[in-house]
């Protein structure tokens, strides 16, 4: 059984953009070893260089890298193999599982199809005729828990976990000694992910197998690894044994990571998001709550039903809710349970279905026209993706101006803007007017996002898995703003998340949805820690979780 | 731990084996569907026909008596002859049934019904760019799919470059020059016409006479047509080198060029198939100049003689004809993109 | 800094940035070699255009003023074009045929941008009936064989230049309305429209400040690229009959050289000069088509 080893690996990229010839950095130096058997972790934001680290080891970078120094499979150094000999490397070897619910399966070929092919590419004692590799690849759909007949489907024909384990049968098809795990979990639901990253450990310790896992989630690597490396900028910035660098890690980058993910329970992350500046100088007290007994929004038996030509759709199933003044409300719910749908209704983008109650402040929702229009100054949304939610080609101030314009603001523009961009703690306001979306942070562009909903001065944000789309740093900035944004102008909050973990970092009453119903609602200490409904007890333990005591 | 929650749908399928079938989205159903639309494309073509020839400013008959001298008698002979003095509402129900019965009037040229004139030539024109069309697509794919796959290189520039100069001929240039250099000076082939002036009766000889008269212009048809294909081939593959199931298929240790023959060129193929096809009327057209350079006896000569006339209901005739054809040919793209396609095989 | 930029109106802020984009897209324009060459020798063929009346003055053209004139002259120094079947010379026919060429061309370019772009707009950003119906209808134009509904059109209404324009026009705008919607459809599924909807904005606002900025470096990209089939399509029209037979387009002159069957009698100049002419002409619009195409979509950059 081979180790794997990373010998001072280096890689840059070469660009010619522009007419400009230049050299990235995307890997610096790197030392790792797997041994044999092992699990490692490797946890990092984007442009860590994680990726290409492992990419590296089957030689699958583009044309432009250049790698120096040595990756180590067992006494052979990848990087000196000739084409024949790497390609014969490549699967039977170590393999790779990619995030199967992306585009990492080829639409025209069904996945059984795919599986042979790597089949007939390592023959084996194992699998010599046609009929035993066809035989190999049943046996291989089994052991992912999925029934043999799926080999027959397309790609297009499976959910995102179908996808991941046929990518995860892929994988094993050719007893490799190694699999690289590249963010397996990521885009799938919490339960999914659970089972997923199970199955992952299940496989391997019953193989014998050696597992190097990419991900930006350290819970999830704290789950599956023994051992986790940090990198960060292309370097290696700490390496240990997994509950060592969750729980007592010794360089700040790593605590910053760790703390990203608060665990559920801890009182030192209730209402304390970690942000850049130090945790000792939150600005509220933790215990208390700015919020009061006025309604904001109320919505009685809200249903909304999406009719298509064949059939029609209940994603939003009779829900009551209610957000008061002063109040953050976590919905908390996995794709597929209609809370994106229920954001959308209650700012009023969709339409809901006849005798639903919606009322903003007393009064019925207007559906159209001027009274819609009104409203639109009320109530603000904020989506997830900022760089998508931001013109490419305006300047950060006409993004922010433009809900002024649209909504004939009478007074002047500029100073609105420059104030929403200090709410937002963008500053100095002025800095950023001529800034284009390229030249921002994922931080910044989602302040820029708020300062727009902000300039409109609304009394109510809805947030739409705000955070999600941001690295671990940026997403305790942002809601540490959200915070602020309360206490500072007594902006209510409704937050859409899938992860529990964030709501117990900033909310004071918590919703868990599931397939268009509200299964359980009530304050956050109550729903979280004292768990009613089975829904909400599997979450729970679902989430992955460093294993922490809670004092 | 042990499970006691309501199972999801993951759970549920893996356990208990059984499947929903995947949803088929039955050939006939397709076929149909697809029917259905070339039918509504039709129908708008005819009532274009109508609008165009009947009701466009710019009377025809003006228009003709501009050409020649008529005296008022035979301008209102004319009239009537062409149904102009009927009320207009009265004309498109006349229209209507003469094209469902397929009488498109008589042309003015030949004096013979334009059905039957279209009928003689209708197959010609179909030899000639039926050729056409097989040859440049194939044409067109293979060498779009090699320059894709390694943009920049030798084959490349020079594929790329040959097919935006070519792109930029007009067809009916081109057919000149051909027909200057290798039917005038060179004399390798004959300058005209589908067939010698006195045809063989052996039918392998008639075949090869046919054959080498249509050397010229399928080589002219195929010239300006292929540069088109292969660029949008080219810029398929180009744009599915960059997509994830490639780096999954080079993970597994595939060779290069099966990488590109099994995965790239499959994927790539589909929206090179669609726009390929939206774009065949421009060969069709073509055979307009074509036939007309070549005195090939299709449609197309059909409709430069029409022109002279001005002879509206050989006009019209061809025009109906013509537009039939490319709808004929979308139907087909469209259920052999159904097969390329799985996806749209089982919804 | 800070302080010079914040005394700027909005305004100004905003046609700054316009201006710095468009010196990028210049600054990476030049870099192209073939899009330079071809911008150079279009500005070229545009001033000698211009310059027809002065170059080649009209009674060069007039047959009755040119009777001692040799018919069918090869090439040589003093017909350095050569001569026409009536003995004109070809270099003449050629100047004032650009200006034919090019104004057809640039002309049933713009009708046909223009409907184009608001057609393709409209049919990606209402949805609904009105959305089918317009996709229906440019679906629909799509199938229409081109040259033979401009032929139609030439022969049904009174002949002449423009005439020609509008049957160009009216049967290419498809293609562009094609692509345009895409790309509406492509930007209106993006975030940023939707949060333009919760901003309160109505469809002016999205389509102005949203979807036409995003579609117009396509449409230019594509506009070159459609002056280019353009003059094909006028060429071909030219040469079937069709149009103003008394202007000199470069396609009545090839029409002149079957008629007297150049082609087959030796006569290549006649043949080989007006068509050499339209292609590279043509060409020079393709290859700057094809830089700026590159430029506005940078998945395109590797050709």
């Amino acid at each position: 059984m081979p180790d794997l080893r990373f010998e001072d690996v280096s890689i840059t990229y070469r660009t010619a953009g522009g007419g400009v010839r230049g050299e990235i950095a995307a890997v610096r130096s790197v030392d790792l070893t797997l041994p044999a058997g092992g699990t490692l972790g490797i946890a990092g934001e984007s442009g860590s260089g994680k990726s290409t680290l492992a990419m590296s080891v089957l030689r699958l970078l583009p044309g432009n890298a250049q790698l120096t120094g040595r990756v180590m499979v067992g006494d052979t150094d990848v990087t000196e193999l000739s084409f024949g000999k790497l390609r014969a490397l490549r699967w039977a070897d170590a393999s790779i599982v990619f995030q199967g619910a992306m585009h990492s399966l080829n639409p025209v070929r069904t996945v059984g199809q795919q599986i042979l092919e790597a089949l007939e590419l390592h023959v084996a004692d194992g699998w010599k005729t046609e009929a035993a590799r066809k035989e190999r690849v049943s046996e291989l759909l089994r052991a992912v828990d999925l029934p043999p007949l799926k080999a027959d489907s397309y790609p297009h024909e499976l959910s995102g976990g179908q996808k991941q384990r046929i990518m995860i049968a892929m994988a094993l098809a050719c007893e490799p000694e190694i699999i690289i795990a590249d963010e397996p979990t990521t885009a799938l639901d919490v339960i999914v992910q659970q089972q997923i990253l199970e199955m992952i450990s299940r496989l391997v310790t019953e193989r014998g197998i050696s597992l190097l896992m990419i991900s930006h989630d350290l819970s999830v690597l704290a789950s599956a690894c023994q051992r986790i490396a940090i990198m960060r900028g292309g370097e290696v910035v700490e390496v240990g044994d997994a509950l060592e660098v969750c729980t007592r890690g010794q360089h700040p980058y790593t605590r910053q990571l760790a703390d990203a993910f608060p665990t559920i329970g801890d009182p030192a992350s209730r209402r304390n998001p970690v942000t850049r500046r130090d945790r000792s100088d939150a600005a509220s007290d933790p215990q208390r709550s700015p919020m009061t007994d006025e309604v904001l929004l109320e919505a009685r038996g809200l249903s909304v039903t999406f009719h298509s030509r064949t059939k029609s759709a209940r994603a939003v199933k009779d829900v009551d809710l209610v957000v008061r003044r002063g109040e953050i409300l976590a919905l908390v719910g996995q794709s597929g349970s209609g809370k994106t749908t229920l954001a959308r209704t209650l700012v009023g983008l969709q339409q809901p279905d006849p005798g639903s109650v919606v009322r903003f402040r007393g009064r019925d929702l207007p559906r159209k026209g001027k009274g819609l229009h009104a409203f639109r100054k009320e109530v603000q949304m904020v989506l997830q993706d900022p760089t998508a939610a931001l013109n490419p080609k305006l300047s950060v101030y006409e993004s922010v101006a433009e809900g002024l314009r649209v909504q004939h603001y009478r007074g002047d523009e500029k100073e609105r803007v420059a104030q929403s961009l200090t709410d937002a703690e963008l500053t100095p306001p002025e800095d950023f007017f001529t800034a284009i979306p390229q030249e921002l942070s994922g931080g910044q562009r989602q302040r820029t996002v708020i300062a727009g909903a902000l300039a409109v001065g609304p009394q109510l944000l809805v947030a739409d898995e705000p955070v999600a789309s941001l690295d671990a740093s940026a997403r305790g900035e942002i809601l540490g703003l959200l915070l602020s944004l309360r206490d500072r102008l007594g902006l209510s909050a409704l937050v859409i998340t899938h992860d529990l973990g964030l709501a117990w970092n900033i909310a004071d009453t918590v919703a868990v949805m599931y397939e268009g119903v509200i299964v359980e609602y009530g304050p956050t200490e109550q729903v979280l820690l004292r768990p009613q409904h089975e829904y909400t007890r599997q979450l729970l333990s679902a989430a992955p979780t460093i294993q922490r005591t809670i004092a | 731990m042990t499970n006691t929650v309501p199972p999801t749908e993951e759970i549920l399928l893996a356990e208990t084996g059984s499947d929903k079938a995947p949803r088929r989205v039955s050939a006939l159903s397709y076929f149909l569907s697809k029917l259905g639309g070339a039918a509504v494309s039709m129908a708008m073509v005819i009532l274009l026909g109508f609008f165009a020839f009947k009701i466009l400013p710019g009377d025809p008959v003006a228009g003709i008596a501009r050409e020649r001298q008529l005296s008022p008698e035979q301008i209102a002979q004319l009239r009537s002859q062409m149904g102009l003095d009927k009320p207009l509402w009265q004309q498109f129900t006349d229209y209507l049934v003469n094209v469902f019965t397929l009488n498109f009037g008589e042309s003015y040229v030949y004096r013979t019904p334009v059905a039957e004139l279209i009928g003689d030539y209708f197959w010609n024109t179909i030899l000639l760019t039926g050729t056409s069309a097989v040859i440049a697509i194939t044409l067109g794919l293979w060498l779009g799919q090699k320059a894709g796959w390694r943009p920049g290189s030798l084959f490349d520039r020079i594929t790329s470059g040959m097919a935006l100069v070519l792109w930029s001929v007009p067809t009916f240039w081109l057919a000149l020059i051909l027909l200057m250099v290798f039917g005038g000076t060179l004399q390798w082939f004959p300058t005209g016409g589908m067939t010698s002036p006195d045809p063989p009766t052996d039918p392998l000889a008639l075949v090869l006479d046919v054959a080498a008269h249509m050397v010229l212009p399928v080589v002219t048809m195929v010239a300006v047509v292929y540069a088109q294909y292969v660029m949008v081939m080219r810029a398929s593959l180009m744009e599915e080198k960059s997509a994830d199931y490639l780096v999954t298929a080079r993970a597994k240790g595939l060779r290069d060029d099966l990488v590109r023959r099994r995965h790239a060129v499959p994927n790539a193929l589909l929206p090179a198939v669609t726009l390929m096809f939206l774009h065949i009327g421009g060969l069709i057209a073509g055979a307009v100049t074509v036939e007309t350079v070549f005195s090939w006896p299709g449609l197309g000569k059909l409709t430069f003689e029409a022109i002279s006339g001005p002879d509206l209901p050989l006009l019209q005739g061809t025009f109906v004809v013509f537009s039939a054809v490319i709808i004929a040919t979308n139907l087909i793209a469209d259920l052999i993109y159904r097969r390329l396609d799985p996806r749209v095989r089982r919804g | 800094m800070s302080a010079h930029v914040a005394s700027r109106s909005p305004r100004a802020m905003a046609w700054a940035r316009r201006r710095t984009a468009f010196a990028r897209f210049a600054r990476e324009f030049s870099r192209s070699r073939s899009g330079m060459v071809g911008l150079v020798f279009l500005v070229v063929i545009v001033a000698l255009a211009f310059l027809a009346p002065v170059l080649a003055p009209a009674w060069m053209l007039d047959v009755t003023k040119v009777m001692d004139s040799p018919r069918f002259a090869p090439p040589s120094w003093e017909h350095p074009l050569g001569t026409d079947h009536q003995g004109r010379e070809l270099w003449v026919r050629m100047l004032w045929g650009a200006q034919v060429s090019l104004l057809v061309g640039f002309a049933a370019t713009a009708m046909s941008m223009i409907i184009g772009t608001i057609v393709g707009i409209a049919a990606g950003h209402f949805t609904g009936i009105p959305g089918a119906l317009l996709m229906r209808l440019i679906d629909f134009f799509l199938v229409l064989p081109s040259l033979i509904l401009a032929i139609v059109l030439s022969t049904v209404l009174s002949r002449g230049v423009w005439t020609i324009v509008i049957a160009i026009g009216l049967t290419s705008w498809a293609g562009t309305a094609r692509v345009v919607r895409a790309q509406t459809l492509s930007v209106e599924s993006r975030d940023y429209v939707e949060r333009s909807r919760v901003l309160g904005a109505g469809h002016w606002h999205i389509i102005v400040k949203h979807l036409l900025p995003a579609v117009l470096p396509l449409v230019l990209a594509n506009t070159t690229l459609t002056v280019g089939s353009a003059i094909i399509s006028e060429s071909t029209l030219a040469f079937l009959g069709l149009g103003d037979t008394t202007l000199q387009s470069w396609g009545a002159v090839l029409r002149n050289s079957m008629d007297v069957s150049a082609a087959t009698s030796g006569y290549w100049w006649y043949v080989l000069v007006p068509g050499i002419a339209i292609v590279l002409v043509v060409l020079a619009f393709t290859l700057v088509g094809r830089a700026v195409e590159t430029i506005v979509n940078p998945t395109l950059r590797s050709r």
